[in-house]
């Protein structure tokens, strides 16, 4: 009965992502909605992680898996890949190193300036306690 | 001959053709996987090469194989909508290293984008693949809607985010001694960031603030890029 009940949740989120998809002004995707929307509810309270667990283990552990036909249909396109193949995987390669350098350049920054804050904070807080 | 092949397209369009031998597919890519113990075997790669090798040596058309590939297709979304479990379950260092983290990922996200369209320009890739690979370092569900919306081909964005993921998990630690990342929360972040679930796994083997990281910047890239594609298309 549990996983009844948490499979109908997450159906539910999704469909109602959905509904929501379609009325949005603009595209943005329902899974996506359904993210967001799954999101609000546990911070929120209104479903609790236990109502969905298990069901949401099931699906993330086995994501790859729901991929199988979405990778399959790669055959119906053999033609356009073959001109390009060698441009794609180049595109491949220098982004995902572009994507590591800047998220890994602008977190330690970002680190580095909150870090400096704090002990700037703590210093003048200790002057203060040290004045007093 | 045409009698032969009108069996097999009535054989094979039943439902549980495609969505049978999808799993019996996966499930040697997982056994592979778990025995070789290499990003190069990805359970997904596998199960792919063999449904599409079984379907050319047999000559089973491809709308047949769909047929059960649809239902499989159909546990997509609810997939996607529970990475907001994920993200969940790791509020806590959210909490604390919220700015780090949405500056990272945004900046992340938006290199990742730029760097493939300048790319795709540079090399005169027209619109539809350029849209097929522009959310290409972003989680496969995620990725895939964007390439959805976006004039993408949906299966050459899969083929892009698999191969970004191997790469990823098999250079994160080249790629953290050459860009001297000593901070384990710089590097979770930009292994998530440039290289999704599959860089996380190899994160979460470094360490465990690199693996918690690279989680958490699964769905926040995720997201971000959605609004960044919003923006631009």
């Amino acid at each position: 009965m549990k996983i009844i009940r948490q499979v109908g949740i997450i159906f539910a989120v999704c469909w109602i992502s959905e509904v929501v998809e379609r009325f949005l002004p603009f595209s943005f995707p329902a899974s996506v909605i359904g993210m967001l929307l799954l999101f609000f509810c546990l911070v929120t309270g209104i479903l609790k992680v236990e109502h969905v667990q298990e069901k949401a283990d099931f699906l993330l552990e086995n994501m790859a898996f729901f991929f199988v036909p979405a990778g399959v249909s790669i055959i119906n396109y053999f033609d356009i890949l073959k001109n390009n193949v060698l441009q794609i995987l180049a595109v491949c390669v220098i982004s995902t190193v572009v994507t590591f350098a800047v998220t890994a350049y602008v977190v330690k920054a970002v680190v580095r300036l909150t870090a400096g804050r704090m002990t700037a904070g703590r210093n003048a807080a200790e002057e203060r306690r040290r004045k007093s | 001959m045409s009698g032969i092949s009108s069996v097999i397209n009535e054989l094979t369009s039943s439902p549980y053709f495609g969505a049978g031998i999808s799993a019996a597919a996966f499930w040697v890519g997982v056994k592979l996987n778990r025995k070789l113990r290499t990003p190069l075997c990805n359970p997904l790669v596998i199960a792919v090469v063999l449904v599409a090798g079984v379907l050319l040596i047999f000559h089973i058309p491809y709308d047949s194989y769909d047929v059960g590939g649809t239902v499989i297709d159909m546990f997509l979304a609810p997939a996607t909508a529970c990475l907001a479990v994920a993200v969940y379950a790791k509020k806590q260092i959210l909490k604390e290293y919220w700015l780090p983290v949405l500056a990272g990922c945004a900046a992340g996200s938006a290199a990742s984008m730029g760097s493939v369209y300048l790319m795709c320009r540079l090399f005169g890739l027209n619109e539809n693949l350029t849209a097929s690979l522009l959310p290409k370092s972003v989680t496969t569900p995620i990725a895939v809607s964007i390439a959805g919306t976006s004039g993408g081909t949906p299966s050459i964005t899969v083929a892009a985010v698999i191969f970004t993921g191997i790469l990823g998990s098999i250079f994160a630690p080249l790629l953290i001694r050459v860009f001297r990342v000593s901070d384990p929360v710089a590097a979770g972040l930009a292994i998530g960031a440039s290289s999704h679930a599959v860089g996380t796994s190899k994160a979460v083997e470094i360490g465990e603030v690199e693996g918690a990281m690279s989680g958490l910047a699964i769905g926040i890239c995720g997201l971000i890029t959605v609004l960044l594609s919003g923006i631009l298309c």
